[in-house]
């Protein structure tokens, strides 16, 4: 299974490689040797899922034995490996991106046909960087990945984006680079604190070791965990600087909307769907896991700014009257959700981040694939010039009011899912923080239905209608939607009400990993609320707790 | 020392010098014999590229010879071979990059120049001895102005020379002051000797006071050598004045030269000291400035630029400073800042990695002009570039996210190991400013990346002014493309290189066990001054 994660990470860059050097592709062939190899890709991240044992902690798939040295050595000194594997944390992710990049393609089908074999093969190139990403066990390893993904992006806003396309893809390259330069050494520090201060002076880029190595680190001893000068909290913040950056955390977001205007519609796709979602990954695999108690002196800070994020987020979603431009800030609101959920440090917060994530993935992919369907049509994305789009397209309504239903957490679809535990658990630590977060899902609703009411419902508005028809018929010869529109939605659809009404499969490879995280979270908060006398105690199980019977 | 110990010395030190010594004598035959013989370029070309070829059998004929380094002035470790071996390589690709620029009947002496530098640069890696390392440096020096003139004989060209010339006689006489004095204090001008003078616990070297004085020198001399603040400022005058090969030569082979002989002569020498003693301690405070300011000043006026050699020389000015931070950790890590990876060993890599995505960058550039024969000159000339001429465009891009530390690519490797140095250097409470510097680093790092992402923005997403030819004949694509290439495999497989590095670094830093052998009267009180470098 290990050389299978291997090729699977690969496939995509080989189907890329296929495109660029094979002469004289037009744009039909060139979908379909796309479509063929995201569907391929799709299955093989599916037989993992199959192959998947939802209780084991240790990374599944990975070459090498149980405990690790994992993967095949890639530097000898210092030992840096090309590891790959899976664990509850990173499964869903890495279906997720299988599934949305099939949905990316989709979407693009009819819309792009300038250059098409090059876009399709950056598409695949990023699918092959985020596949690897997730499953990356080596920290150098995640960070090449993690890079790797800007270009491919990139080139895709750059290329074939809005009038604004340059500004916005220097803006996102650039933006996110220099936080992630101040990531890198984050991760450095990681390793050198590991390596200085653990009794055999071990020299490791694993994360599972790394992970296991910090933890048993006597950080409290040094210093006082809740003054700044913990070290913990510096190498929190450097990590924090990319991580937010992309999730993106509130005052770190303005180059969002820019690239999602600009980007084109599976730009958008994969940015909102799995892109922010390295960001908060991130955040649990490295700042949560690895660095808790910076987190925890940072709490104040971070709550305070994902809430401002919900509500700003939320707020500014409520003045946009591109619909493109209300989506992503709606992303800024539910990013913001996810970081706060994870924040809380207890396992209901922790599994329901994660699953909010996958959540987040698939309402707003459904939602930026929606709006790119009008798109597609009208060339305009403004809710002022369209209308009535009920009469028009009776399925895309469907999909569309699915989705933004999803992305609103109506109970018994997926957004409810994951919202509720974050707010369990926020409230177990911050009561204010809740209440103020819970007041982000009643605005949140507010301007999905606002956006439904105007685009959806009420009288047929088209643009090109009222007056300076160019002769070529307007809104006469729009094409009704088409199979690939049918079935890049479909899925989505499915999977938004199946998370919604059965979560618990989903928990279930969810809830070992984050268990063991939050394991290692409590170990050293009670190492440290030990002898800091005063500091704030581990909420134990004080919140609702997600462990079944069988875990706990 | 009995006659027949000196006269092996000799022997096996004029082993060791064996390839610079043929080098020299090569270009010695070519400049005398140019008057007299009629050869066309293309032929001088290819005798300085078959001498490059010999010199590297003959390196490696001479790998074992080990003089003993307490007596003699050069030294064969692993240092000096593998810089040595590369700086031999890099010359076949400054030769493509200069195959046509000298003009028919200049060119016997501009290839003559060309191996001297060569030599000199290898003169300065293989050196034990405070005076071989100036002849090594000198050796690079002079030669320099004559092909800084040799080339073009217009006004722009002669202010380029004029200005090189006196701001390098200058720092020579700098270098030499700061010499002056660490002989004074030492009594020896053996580098070896001196590093092992350092390990010992002798109260007299290095005198704080006196010893800050000739680092102080010594590094401003190098300090103009490799770019960096404050002697920093002739580097884009000189570079857009001169022709581009000589540009792409000034960016490498002096900064080559300036760090190796920064390990040689200060860092592997105070290897032994720890970063609480007070010349160290200094000595750090001083580097730290230097590097923070170097790299900062490169990239904030690297943003302002838009012709391109002016930008690519402030771009060698900012990875003149990144290089500092390596210097920086290798003084304040000695030889225990070596766990993860020591700072000598990721300047060395740092500059391989230059030397490849910085000669592409310019062999790309060397190669393109417009239909009339006009080279590109500004940023603005490469617009569209990635839709008319793709293979140059691919190159160049490699070549840029290189440069901006881009994963996997060499650069990138080269930003990690260096960071990771200065980030593993030392702990304690030293350690704060040396991550503060990582952090500096990184921070202009993501400055400098504006720049050369602005260039691949142009050749993507720009419309095309005017249509450019790739020119240049294949030694220019050949070179090109190889610095473009091992850029990216540099980055996928960075073991061997990082393995040299690595060898390299342990060899400058290491004394061998003789040292306890020195008169008593020197090491004054005992203590085993042989530290041998731990492996791991």
């Amino acid at each position: 299974m290990a050389t299978l994660l291997a090729f699977t990470v690969f496939l995509p860059l080989i189907g890329a490689l296929a495109l660029v050097l094979a002469p004289g592709l037009d744009k039909g062939a060139a979908r379909k040797i796309a479509l063929g190899t995201t569907l391929a890709t799709f299955a093989l991240c599916l037989a993992f899922l199959a192959g998947f044992e939802p209780d084991v902690t240790t990374p599944q798939f990975a070459a090498g034995p149980d405990g690790g040295p994992y993967g095949w050595s890639w530097l000898v000194r210092p030992d840096v490996r090309f590891a790959l594997g899976l664990d509850g944390i990173s499964i869903w992710l890495f279906v997720l991106t299988g599934l949305l990049m099939i949905t990316g393609v989709l979407a693009s089908w009819e819309s792009i046909s300038e250059r098409a074999p090059l876009y399709y093969a950056f598409l695949l190139a990023l699918e092959a960087g985020l596949l690897g990403l997730f499953a990356a066990l080596d920290v150098v390893l995640f960070y090449i990945f993690f890079e790797f993904t800007l270009i491919p992006l990139f080139f895709i806003i750059g290329l074939w984006g809005g009038p604004e396309r340059k500004r916005a893809s220097i803006y996102f390259f650039l933006y996110t680079l220099a936080g992630s330069l101040l990531t890198l050494l984050g991760v450095i520090a990681l390793v050198v604190v590991h390596m200085q201060h653990t009794p055999e002076h071990v020299l490791t880029f694993s994360i599972p070791e790394l992970t296991q190595g910090l933890s048993t680190l006597p950080w409290d001893e040094w210093y006082r965990t809740d003054s700044w000068t913990s070290p913990q909290v510096l190498i929190f913040l450097l990590l924090l600087a990319g991580f937010a950056i992309k999730v993106p955390l509130f005052p770190f977001h303005t180059w969002l909307p820019l690239a999602h205007v600009e980007a084109p519609t599976a730009g958008s796709i994969i940015l909102a769907g799995v892109l922010l979602k390295l960001g908060t990954y991130g955040l649990i695999r490295f700042n949560m896991a690895m660095t808790p108690l910076g987190a925890q002196a940072l709490y104040p800070l971070l709550a305070g700014l994902c809430v401002v994020g919900i509500i700003y987020g939320a707020l500014a979603a409520l003045a946009q009257s591109d619909m493109k431009r209300l989506v992503a800030y709606s992303s800024v609101s539910h990013m913001g959700f996810i970081v706060l959920g994870m924040m809380a440090m207890s396992d209901t917060g922790l599994n329901g981040s994660i699953i909010q994530m996958v959540n987040h993935g698939l309402s707003t992919g459904a939602l930026f694939a929606c709006v790119g369907v009008l798109y597609d049509r009208y060339h305009t994305r403004e809710m002022s010039q369209l209308g009535g789009m009920w009469d028009k397209f009776p399925l895309l309504t469907f999909f569309f009011i699915f989705s933004a239903m999803g992305s609103a957490a109506l109970p018994g679809l997926n957004g409810f899912v994951g919202e509720f535990p974050i707010l369990t658990a926020t409230f177990a630590v911050s009561p204010v923080a809740a209440s103020i977060a819970s007041l982000g899902m009643i605005l949140g609703a507010f301007y999905l239905l606002l956006m439904i009411k105007r685009v959806l419902f009420g009288p047929l508005v088209e643009p090109g209608h009222d007056g300076h028809d160019h002769g070529h018929g307007g809104h006469a010869e729009v094409a009704p939607i088409g199979w690939h529109e049918i079935a890049a939605l479909t899925p989505l659809a499915a999977l938004i009400l199946y998370m919604g009404i059965v979560p618990e499969p989903f928990f279930a490879r969810i809830r070992p990993a984050a268990a063991e995280v939050t394991q290692v979270v409590a170990r050293e908060r009670e190492a440290a609320a030990r002898v800091v006398a005063g500091g704030p105690a581990a909420p134990s199980d004080a919140s609702v707790s997600m462990l079944t019977p069988a875990t706990r | 020392m009995t006659p027949e110990y000196a006269y092996q010395t000799v022997q096996q030190t004029l082993y060791v010098l064996a390839p610079e010594i043929l080098l020299v004598a090569v270009a010695i035959v070519m400049m005398t014999a140019a008057p007299f013989v009629r050869v066309a370029r293309k032929g001088w070309c290819a005798i300085a590229a078959a001498a490059l070829a010999a010199g590297i059998l003959v390196l490696m004929a001479t790998r074992h010879v080990d003089p003993d380094v307490y007596v003699a002035t050069a030294v064969n470790d692993a240092m000096s071979y593998y810089v040595r071996l590369f700086v031999l390589l890099s010359g076949f690709i400054l030769l493509g990059l200069a195959h046509r620029e000298p003009p028919e009947d200049r060119s016997a002496e501009f290839f003559g120049s060309f191996l001297m530098i060569q030599a000199g640069a290898m003169l300065t890696a293989s050196a034990n001895d405070l005076i071989l390392l100036f002849v090594g440096l000198e050796l690079v020096s002079i030669p320099t102005y004559l092909l800084l003139y040799l080339s073009r004989r217009t006004p722009s060209t002669q202010e380029a020379a004029t200005k090189y010339f006196f701001l390098s006689i200058f720092a020579s006489a700098l270098l030499l002051y700061g010499m002056a004095f660490l002989y004074g204090v030492a009594g020896t001008t053996n580098l070896k000797a001196l590093g092992a003078l350092a390990a010992s616990s002798i109260p007299y070297f290095p005198n704080a006071s006196l010893g800050i004085l000739a680092v102080v020198f010594i590094m401003a001399g190098l300090c103009f050598r490799v770019a960096a603040v404050p002697l920093h400022f002739y580097a884009p005058d000189v570079y857009q004045a001169s022709p581009l090969p000589i540009a792409a030569l000034l960016a490498w082979i002096p900064k080559v030269v300036g760090f190796v002989a920064m390990i040689r002569a200060l860092t592997a020498v105070l290897a032994a000291r720890e970063v609480g003693d007070p010349l160290v301690h200094k000595v750090v405070l001083l580097c730290w400035i230097i590097a923070a300011a170097t790299m900062t000043l490169g990239n904030a006026v690297a943003l302002l630029q838009s012709d391109l050699k002016r930008l690519l020389a402030y771009s060698s000015i900012a990875h003149a400073g990144y290089l500092m931070v390596g210097i920086t950790a290798a003084f304040a890590g000695g030889e225990k800042g070596i766990a993860l990876y020591h700072g000598a060993e990721s300047v060395l890599f740092y500059l391989a990695a230059y030397a490849f995505m910085t000669l592409g960058a310019f062999g790309v550039i060397l190669a393109l002009r417009t239909r009339d024969g006009r080279p590109a000159t500004t940023i603005d000339d490469l617009a569209g570039l990635g839709w008319t001429n793709r293979i140059p465009a691919l190159g160049l891009t490699v070549c840029l996210l290189s440069l901006m530390g881009f994963p996997p690519l060499a650069g990138f490797f080269g930003k990690l190991q260096i960071f990771a140095a200065a980030f593993s250097a030392v702990d304690g409470e030293e350690a704060g400013s040396l991550k503060l510097l990582a952090i500096v680093g990184m921070l202009n790092a993501a400055v400098g990346a504006f720049y050369y992402l602005r260039i691949i923005v142009l050749m993507y997403f720009g419309t095309p002014a005017e249509p450019l030819v790739a020119t240049g004949g294949w030694p220019v694509a050949l070179a090109a493309g190889a610095c473009a290439s091992l850029s990216v495999l540099i980055g996928i497989a960075p073991e061997s290189l990082s393995r040299a590095c690595r060898d390299a670094a342990i060899a400058a830093n290491t004394r061998p066990a003789a040292a306890v052998e020195l008169p008593p009267a020197v090491v004054g009180s005992a203590e085993p001054a042989a530290t041998q470098v731990a492996r791991d």
